[in-house]
């Protein structure tokens, strides 16, 4: 089942989920919308290697914005903290957005239970496209589970910094990011 | 939880799910099919602004179809109207189309519940893909939601065609 937002407000309150600022006039009918941190990160290499290091620079979204260029991968950073313990998380984009050709973690949208942080934004445009710091960019859900919760013991869940999984948890390792 | 196709077909019986035209035809195990409307939108601009009404052109999409290109985003709708003020829809490519390259939304495929209207589609293309009006597009789900409802009364409320972002009223 998905919570409404009168749900999430109240789960929220009872310490059940966690939203960190908590803004009530971003709860919408079944989401609560996050904003954009200023700080957007690219791959610095020109072909990235998926199981290598991964190095990343580091820049700030000035008050007057920052056109995006298609044929890249931005991560930015939500500014709330965003989980729990007791619902899955997901974390979509808003349609007005979408509308503008922005994708916003177009392949990765679930979270884990027992993790709270800032999440890690994947971004790209299909057209150049400005973007503003602290803008409502997208939208998580909360779902009830069904089943005993196991603790997650993953790399991403522990940082509020735009992050690249680390060589030693890539995909060819298998091992859990 | 997610409805079955059954329940879907049930509870559009009973007034709680809105689908308009409705068939039967289009009722699958755990989701409904829905067509694509006969026009899209595209941007004036190449670059586009959140802060800005980015202007649009409409375009008819011809019976023997448009070519869409991977370098631009198009905002097309849904044939059927479609809302509910029971259940959350959340929608996505049909498998056929998405083989072929076609995105329907880019991130956000949910719509709120005490929304009713055609659903704008953000469709995308990998390749040059033709697109043809009424085409089986996309598929909507609904879910049942967990505590007390608010309807949606937002800016995009009782669509009649595709709608361009809105997002510069937050500006304002």
């Amino acid at each position: 089942m998905i919570l409404t937002g009168t749900e999430i407000a109240r789960e929220r309150e009872a310490g059940k989920l966690h939203i960190e600022p908590y803004e009530p006039q971003n709860t919408n009918p079944v989401s609560h919308n996050y904003r954009l941190g200023p700080v957007l990160r690219t791959h610095s290499s020109q072909v990235i290697d998926s199981t290598g290091p991964q190095p990343l620079e580091d820049f700030v979204i000035p008050p007057e914005g920052l056109v995006l260029r298609p044929g890249r991968i931005y991560l930015g950073t939500t500014v709330e903290e965003i989980g729990g313990s007791d619902y899955v998380t997901t974390l979509i984009g808003r349609s007005s957005i979408g509308r503008l050709g922005l994708f916003v973690q177009y392949a990765a949208d679930l979270g884990n239970l027992g993790t709270a942080h800032q999440w890690t934004l994947e971004l790209k445009v299909i057209q150049p496209l400005r973007v503003y710091p602290h803008m409502k960019l997208g939208q998580v859900c909360f779902w009830k589970p069904v089943g005993e919760h196991l603790s997650y013991t993953g790399f991403f869940g522990q940082h509020s910094v735009a992050n690249t999984a680390p060589p030693h948890t890539s995909p060819r390792t298998g091992n859990r990011t | 939880m997610i409805l079955t196709g059954a329940e879907i077909k049930r509870e559009h019986a009973s007034g709680r799910i809105r689908i308009e035209p409705f068939n039967v035809k289009n009722v699958q195990p755990n989701s409904y099919d829905f067509h694509l409307g006969d026009t899209v939108l595209t941007y004036k601009d190449v670059e586009l602004d959140v802060h800005k009404e980015n202007e649009t052109e409409e375009t008819l999409i011809p019976k023997d179809g448009l070519l869409l290109t991977p370098n631009k985003i198009y905002l097309a709708s849904s044939r059927e109207v479609i809302g509910s003020d029971h259940y959350a829809p959340t929608f996505g490519s049909k498998s056929g189309a998405a083989r072929t390259g076609i995105f329907s939304h880019l991130s956000c495929g949910l719509v709120d519940i005490g929304s009713h209207g055609r659903l704008t589609l953000q469709l995308h293309v990998v390749q040059p893909v033709k697109i043809y009006p009424g085409m089986r597009i996309a598929q909507v789900i609904f879910w049942k939601p967990q505590g007390e409802i608010t309807l949606y009364d937002g800016k995009y409320q009782g669509a009649e065609g595709p709608q361009a972002s809105r997002i510069h009223r937050d500006f304002l």
